[in-house]
């Protein structure tokens, strides 16, 4: 087994041609990253929290806020671990979480608009950038993997939903529907037939979640907050493991 | 009667004449750009066109897998593309290995670091197509099961999704698995554990088609996206992150190779 090591032999910065070939590999790295990310985070991303983020009627305060910040602290805490440990870039949350934007939107506005006619309303992606950038913010203050797990991954998870509400808060307004009260949300659930329902609707706001009155939200957070801090460090370990620089014999 | 490329050029706008020719003389470092961007160009024409092909022919032919117009439009396209794969696959992994450096002890410095800068290009190629494949394809096709019951395994989005796709960035990875074993001489000597995760893991999504569609043997739900049975996909995506180790190993290289190159201006 090999193993390869950074040179120490020069670290007087380049000059010339030997720059404009940094820079150059550079770029290369830049536009390989986008794509991947934005590949791999979204498939990812889609197939773990995937309907919360889909519609808007499944933007509910019980799941929606834990399950998102959950299952999106992870490729930013393992690519986290590359670009700081490694190349002391303060922006592997942020880098992320803009690619994992800009796979959504795209798919939002071409397969779901204007393949299949959902209103766009209905499709908005909610958001991470806030808490991704103080991800990195705790992380380059820091320099603490401690630090930022527990400070970073709760501000990741208590962010979610208070940066999310100008977005979505419009369709959280009461109507009266079928001498019922429903929300815009659940009415674009309604109007708009898809294949997988009824099972589909997300009517949740029943039994106790009721009495529990305005306090499920933040309950919700404060335990996604609990779970980001854990979940932060094992991506981290992850990302330091499928960083790895080994060369084999065989496989 | 077909322009030659003079003609071509000269009808090109004033703006596009310069940043072409720039292309046209690269540096010796960057001599495989202009094949890497046709790649970038000729995917993004096919995976443009597969989707406008969806727009055109998803709903008035591919609701119904019973309808004698869904074998015409979509099973026949269906066959197109395995016959495409197939010999792509073939001529590609063919050429790659027929074409491989046989003296890889005596390569200079400089033919190292341009290897080097091809095999990032690979790599790129194969994120982009991972691009469509997992991101783009990928969440359209919740959209097409919110809007049509599923009747077979080979519906309007799958089967550009699995049959296409999927094999599609699987052996754009392994083109730049095979590039990096047959022209680099540290991919040559022992086999590189992040670059075979970044490639073999994403393969294993590929195979998780299977496990995903018996599961949905089971369920007639159209559908829970963040259901269980998905999570093959999920795993195998994780493996991608192999990367980061691949871009370590290539700037360690780097920096060896550009110590031992003269300084130019």
């Amino acid at each position: 087994m090999m193993s390869a090591n950074i040179s120490n032999r020069s670290f007087r910065p380049y000059t010339g041609e030997k720059a404009r070939i940094s820079r150059a590999y550079d770029y290369l790295i830049l536009v390989l990253a986008l794509f991947l990310f934005i590949g791999a985070f979204h498939l990812h991303f889609a197939l773990t929290v995937g309907d919360w983020d889909f519609w808007v009627d499944w933007k509910d305060r019980q799941y929606w806020p834990l399950v998102t910040p959950l299952m999106g602290i992870t490729f930013p805490a393992a690519v986290q671990y590359v670009m700081w440990n490694k190349f002391r870039l303060p922006m592997g949350a942020t880098l992320c979480v803009a690619a994992l934007l800009i796979g959504t939107w795209i798919t939002r506005v071409f397969a779901y608009h204007y393949w299949n006619f959902f209103p766009i309303n209905m499709v908005l992606p909610a958001t991470m950038l806030p808490g991704a950038l103080v991800l990195d913010f705790i992380l380059m203050l820091s320099n603490s993997l401690t630090i930022t797990a527990i400070f970073g991954g709760a501000a990741f998870a208590l962010l979610f939903y208070p940066t999310n509400w100008p977005i979505f808060g419009l369709f959280h307004v009461p109507v009266e529907q079928g001498n019922g009260q429903v929300t815009v949300a659940d009415l674009f659930g309604f109007q708009y037939i898809r294949t997988g329902m009824p099972e589909y609707l997300r009517i949740i706001e029943r039994g106790t979640l009721r009495t529990y009155g305005q306090y499920a939200t933040p309950l919700s957070a404060f335990a996604s907050a609990l779970l980001c801090s854990l979940m932060y460090t094992l991506w981290w370990y992850i990302g330091k493991w499928f960083s790895t620089v080994r060369y084999l014999n065989k496989i | 009667m077909a322009l030659s490329s003079e003609q071509l050029k000269a009808a090109l706008p004033e703006q596009l004449k310069a940043p072409l020719e720039q292309l046209g003389n690269a540096p010796w470092y960057l001599k495989d750009l202009p094949t890497y961007l046709k790649a970038f160009g000729i995917l993004t024409v096919i995976y443009i066109g597969l989707r406008l092909y969806q727009g055109e022919f998803a709903v008035s032919a591919g609701l119904d897998s019973y309808e004698p117009a869904f074998e015409q439009y979509w099973m026949r396209l269906f066959y197109i593309e395995l016959v495409v794969i197939a010999l792509f696959t073939t001529g590609l992994w063919g050429y790659l290995w027929v074409s491989r450096d046989r003296n890889l002890d005596s390569i200079s410095p400089k033919e190292e670091i341009c290897r080097y800068f091809t095999l990032t290009m690979w790599i790129s190629v194969y994120t982009f197509a991972v691009y469509w494949a997992g991101s783009y394809f990928a969440e359209q096709d919740n959209s097409w099961h919110q809007v049509a019951i599923r009747d077979t395994p080979f519906t309007a989005n799958h089967i550009i999704e699995f049959y296409f796709n999927f094999p599609l960035y699987v052996i754009l990875g392994g083109s730049a698995w095979v590039y990096a074993r047959t022209r680099l001489p540290l991919y040559a000597k022992g086999i590189s554990l992040p670059l075979t995760l970044a490639v073999f893991g994403p393969f294993m999504i590929l195979v998780s088609v299977g496990f995903n569609e018996w599961g949905h043997t089971f369920w007639f739900r159209e559908e829970f996206f963040a259901a269980p049975i998905h999570w093959g996909f999920v795993i195998g995506v994780w493996f991608a992150l192999g990367v980061g180790g691949i871009l370590l190993q290539g700037v360690t290289r780097l920096i060896e190779l550009l110590d031992d190159l003269e300084d130019a201006p």
